[in-house]
Parts: structure tokens; sequence; C-alpha cells
């Protein structure tokens, strides 16, 4: 039988808001528990040098995060990011955190889940997933040293992990759909690099290999031709989606699939707030993730007091 | 000893770290990248190089991180 534990605030997600969030709600000397199923930092996790965050001429992301983390387990908000949450209930009070080994009841729910990578929208990618077909650079570059590479992706970090990968690659692709949305200054970097072979107005077909990747049958969108590429892993950066499916039962989702709130972080359930990328919104950037937590808490403590009279 | 097959700046094989960390299980980090011995032994192993890799027996292995798994992995030694 799981144990079931109180908690003011239960936020899910240890990216900037969430971190942000439990920052606040421990100064406020709420107790403060964020629940992490990935990495902590999400998508910052891996960024090497982070120019505009302000404080910082240049930072990494997880020297960032790694503060901001410690800055909230300093006022007491507690960490947990190997405990993994299965299922959720915000519309019931308290609120249900179900995790591998305990259930959590939350006052107040903090939604800072962030966004995952785009899945390679191929039927072999469940094959080849982990064995030639990768999401992450920094997990699993090292892994690539003297071999073939693919990269997939044309935005900023297409590119820039395509950048990261040369100095592991004995060759590398960058194969994209249709032209370069990167920035100049890392497409001409890429370009400067003997070693890249770009393919623009290009698909992917299909993977093929026996056991893991072998090769990558390409379509020349201009010229209409077909090719077989050998290579030995694929690096897909073809956008990010929200990490919204623990609470598509529980939150009505825009069509984007992120939790519709305004800019009060305040979702349609009383007590359950969105901060950070999960939350719709038109700009969404290490800052505004920052000021969604800042503000996600100190509604969420508005509240409790409230209920609490 | 536990072995956890990984490289410097991998964010998943921190993660492994730092829950053998927690329960208090001593491991020996083997660094792919700094070692080429490491690295063969890795894909002796798993039969690739994708990390982190942890193992007690060299036989029996995790790649990435999954909890339960690794918890059954530490229970069977």
């Amino acid at each position: 039988m799981k144990e079931r534990i109180h908690k003011d605030v239960v936020i899910i997600g240890a990216g900037m808001a969430g971190l942000t969030a439990a920052l606040y709600c421990g100064r406020m000397n709420l107790d403060t528990l964020v629940l992490e199923n990935g990495i902590i930092g999400g998508q910052i996790a891996n960024a090497t040098d982070i120019e505009n965050y302000p404080g910082f001429v240049s930072v990494k992301g997880g020297d960032l995060i790694s503060t901001v983390q410690t800055q909230a387990e300093n006022f007491g908000a507690v960490v947990d990011e190997f405990d993994e949450i299965e299922k959720v209930t915000l519309k019931s009070s308290p609120k249900i955190i179900e995790t591998q080994e305990k259930i959590y009841e939350a006052d107040v729910v903090i939604i800072a889940s962030g966004m995952n990578r785009r899945k390679l929208p191929l039927p072999e990618e469940k094959k080849f997933a982990g064995r030639g077909v990768h999401y992450c650079e920094l997990c699993d570059g090292a892994g690539y040293n003297g071999k073939i590479i693919a990269v997939m992706g044309g935005g900023n970090a297409a590119v820039d992990a395509a950048n990261f990968l040369t100095k592991y690659a004995k060759k590398l692709y960058l194969i994209h759909r249709s032209e370069f949305r990167a920035d100049e200054v890392s497409q001409k970097k890429l370009r400067a690099n003997e070693k890249v072979t770009i393919m623009l107005q290009t698909e992917i077909k299909s993977l093929r290999g026996e056991r893991r990747l072998e090769e990558v049958e390409v379509f020349d969108k201009k010229s209409g031709e077909k090719k077989i590429l050998a290579v030995d892993g694929i690096f897909v950066n073809i956008g990010v989606e929200p990490n919204t499916q623990l609470f598509k039962d529980e939150l009505k989702l825009s069509a984007s699939g992120r939790i519709p709130a305004g800019e009060d972080c305040r979702t349609e359930i009383d007590g359950v707030f969105a901060a950070g990328d999960v939350r719709e919104k038109e700009i969404r950037q290490l800052t505004t993730a920052a000021s969604d937590g800042t503000t996600a808490a100190l509604l969420a403590e508005k509240f409790l007091a409230k209920l609490r009279g | 000893m536990v072995k956890v097959y990984s490289f410097q700046g991998c964010p998943w094989c921190d993660k492994v770290k730092k829950y053998l960390q927690a329960r208090g299980v001593e491991y020996e980090t083997c660094d792919i990248e700094e070692s080429e011995e490491a690295a063969k032994e890795c894909q002796r192993i798993s039969g690739d190089l994708a990390v982190p890799v942890t193992t007690i027996d060299g036989v029996n292995y995790v790649v990435g991180f999954d909890k339960r798994k690794i918890d059954e992995l530490l229970a069977s030694a």
C-alpha cells in the first residue's frame, strides 16, 4: 500500500518555471514538493551558452538551473527526480498525484511540465529508438565517435546540434524538408565544416537496418530523386511538443496541446496553475518561464490563504 | 561492484549516479569517452554505445534511467 502524504503545493516539472515557483513557495514557507520525471532543467539542461538570461553574460543551462534548484532547496522545497508520476486527479479537493511509490494530496498543483522533443514520424522509429535514432545530442553523441551521423531539422536547435555533433562525426548530414530557419551565424559555422553535407528540401522516407540503424532513405523534393545514405545514427530535431499527456483527461487543452491559462497562470480548475512553456501563450522564453513560476507561486499562496480562511 | 558506463556531461548518466548515491550504493564510473577499453566493454555488454549502461555482472544491464529496472538489478545481486 502506498504511503499518503499531504503537501501545500506540488509542482510538476523541474525546469525554470517549476523551480522558480518552488523557490517562491519555499520562501513563503509553503510545504512544497517538486516532481520531475525527466531531467532537471528540462529543455535548458543541455544548453551550452545561454546569453539572453539577465544577470549572466553567458551561462551553461545546467549551471543556471542547478543554482535555481539550490535556491529552492535552501528555502525548504523538496525536489524528487526519481519517483515517476503515474496519475493525477485535479478536480478533487485535495488534488491527488500518484507516483510509483507514493500518493500525494496537494491543495495546490502547479503544472510546469514543459515540452519534449517531437518524435520522428515514421513507423520504424520505435524499432530504432536508442539504436540509431536519438533525441539528445549531449546524452548520446559520444557513442558515434568516428561514425556517420545525420541530423534532421532546420531550426536553431537542429543546427546547433549538428555543429556540436561534428566533433564526433566522421561525416555529418543535415537533412531538412524545407529551407533553414536557423540563425545565420550557426548556419555559417555548419557550412564551413568540411565533414558536413547539407540536404535541404529533402524528406526522410524510411529507416533501414537489421538490429540497429544502418541506412536512411531520403527524397530530394527539388530533383525528385531518391537516395540511400549509409548512416549510423540520426539525431532528430524537428521541434517540440507540450508534455501534457498526464493532464488530458483533467484539463481542456488548446489545439497545440498546451494548457489554456492567462497571464495569471490560473487554469479552469481552482488551485491548479500552469506555468512556463506548457501554458498556451505567445512568447516562450527562459525569462517568461521564470516569470510564470513567480506568478503561479504568489497566486498559489493567495489561493491557500483564502482556502484556509 | 556496480559499474556505470557513461561520459562527462551526459544528463541521464548523472541521473543514474545521483540515484545510486541517494540509495547509498557504491559504484564505479567507466567513462566511454576517456577510455577506449571502457567503450569496448560497454559495446560488448549492451551491443551499443548508448549510455548510461548500469551493470553489476557485465551480463545483465539497464540502459538509460529506469528506476524499477535498476532496483531489480540491484536486488538480484
